[in-house]
């Protein structure tokens, strides 16, 4: 996965010398753009200069605070994640926080490694998210022609992706689950396939697989709903 | 050693703080945890650890200060008492990787070592040094 958006950086907003100290320690590691600034006021003059992919945030500041600097920055509707840096015992706040829009928080003192981890799941969300951006149906005819194509991993991203665009429709589950019992790997299937039916009991294609599967019906072949060059034999 | 461990240090006396400012300076996340907060004076202006303001041996002042997330803690305080116990409760409770104490009793020692703890002595290496220097001879280098 490329970085998205190389060169907006990371944000670090806090007034105690120490925590900036830390967390662009911690962050060195995963080589990214660490910019930081000593209270709320800066930050946001720095957002306005050069938008941020990700803004660490301590919410209890000298001047301004930040759960203030929050409401500013989703104000400016700048597209920047926000993770909340409190002190123990403060989680109220923290969630106070999560209601105006930031996606974490984390609990001082921190270990460099939680650090790490926490930044990554956010930015990776990040990307995921500007993978997913495609709409259900794209994401089911990609699906659908990666298996024509016999790109049986590719196709498995793309139900993925089509479940995470809209998990209400039962084709998606029941694409994986021809995925899964390609895969030789029948109970996850037939999961699948359940987990179509019970957004619509009434669909065809999955009503045969399962069946199928379980041997209530007998032969038959794997049904993926619609057209698809038929291939259906793992290699 | 890895260039960014998470330790934990208990006691912020003379010594506790000297290894918290020497390990962040290193680069390590530290914390340091103790009873009264005029402790923390004693770290330096560079330090860019935690400073956790509590008694060490109760369970909520350790999670406090994310003991469970160490990679080493060390247990500094004058007691050895305390020292012991904080380390077993790493050990055993948070399953910390490595835990090191100081333990003033020589005696103590072999306990520690069963519970998986490693320690210092501190008397029993002012000792040695004391009978290497009387073991040397005085020369003009070493004299006082």
């Amino acid at each position: 996965m490329e970085a998205p958006e190389r060169g907006k950086p990371v944000l670090i907003v806090d007034d105690e010398k120490n925590i900036r100290l830390t967390l662009s320690q911690a962050l060195e590691a995963l080589a990214l753009d660490i910019d930081t600034a000593v209270n709320g006021e800066e930050a946001l003059a720095k957002l306005k200069e050069k938008p941020a992919r990700l803004v660490l945030l301590d919410l209890k500041m000298p001047g301004m605070d930040g759960m203030e600097v929050l409401r500013r920055i989703r104000k400016s509707r700048s597209p920047a994640r926000v993770i909340i840096i409190t002190a123990h015992g403060t989680i109220e706040s923290a969630v106070e926080a999560m209601k105006l829009g930031a996606v974490d928080f984390i609990q001082k003192p921190f270990a460099p490694k939680e650090i790490r981890a926490m930044v990554t799941k956010v930015l990776d969300r990040e990307a995921l998210a500007a993978e997913n951006a495609g709409s259900y149906e794209e994401h089911i005819e990609l699906a659908k022609k990666s298996i024509g194509q016999q790109e049986f991993g590719a196709a498995a991203k793309r139900v993925r992706q089509a479940i995470a665009a809209d998990a209400t429709k039962p084709e998606a589950f029941n694409l994986l689950g021809v995925l899964m019992e390609m895969d030789g790997n029948k109970l996850e299937a037939q999961k699948d396939y359940r987990a179509a039916l019970a957004l619509d009991p009434t669909y065809k294609p999955a009503q045969e697989n399962l069946g199928r599967t379980t041997g209530l019906t007998s032969g038959g072949q794997m049904s993926m709903g619609g057209t698809v060059n038929k291939p259906c034999r793992k290699e | 050693m890895a260039s960014d461990l998470f330790i934990v240090i208990v006691g912020c006396g003379r010594l506790g703080s000297h290894l918290a400012n020497q390990l962040s300076r290193a680069g390590h996340g530290a914390v340091v945890i103790d009873l009264a907060e005029k402790a923390f004076a004693n770290l330096s202006a560079e330090y860019s650890g935690f400073s956790v303001e509590g008694d060490a041996t109760e369970l909520a002042v350790l999670q406090q200060a994310k003991v469970g997330k160490a990679d080493i803690v060390i247990a500094t305080t004058r007691d050895d008492n305390v020292n012991l116990m904080v380390a077993q409760v790493a050990r055993a409770e948070f399953h910390v990787p490595r835990v090191l104490a100081r333990v003033f009793e020589p005696r103590r020692k072999p306990i520690y070592r069963r519970l998986g703890i490693e320690t210092v002595c501190p008397t029993s290496v002012a000792a040695e040094l004391f009978l290497e220097s009387i073991a040397a001879p005085l020369t003009l280098e070493n004299r006082p």
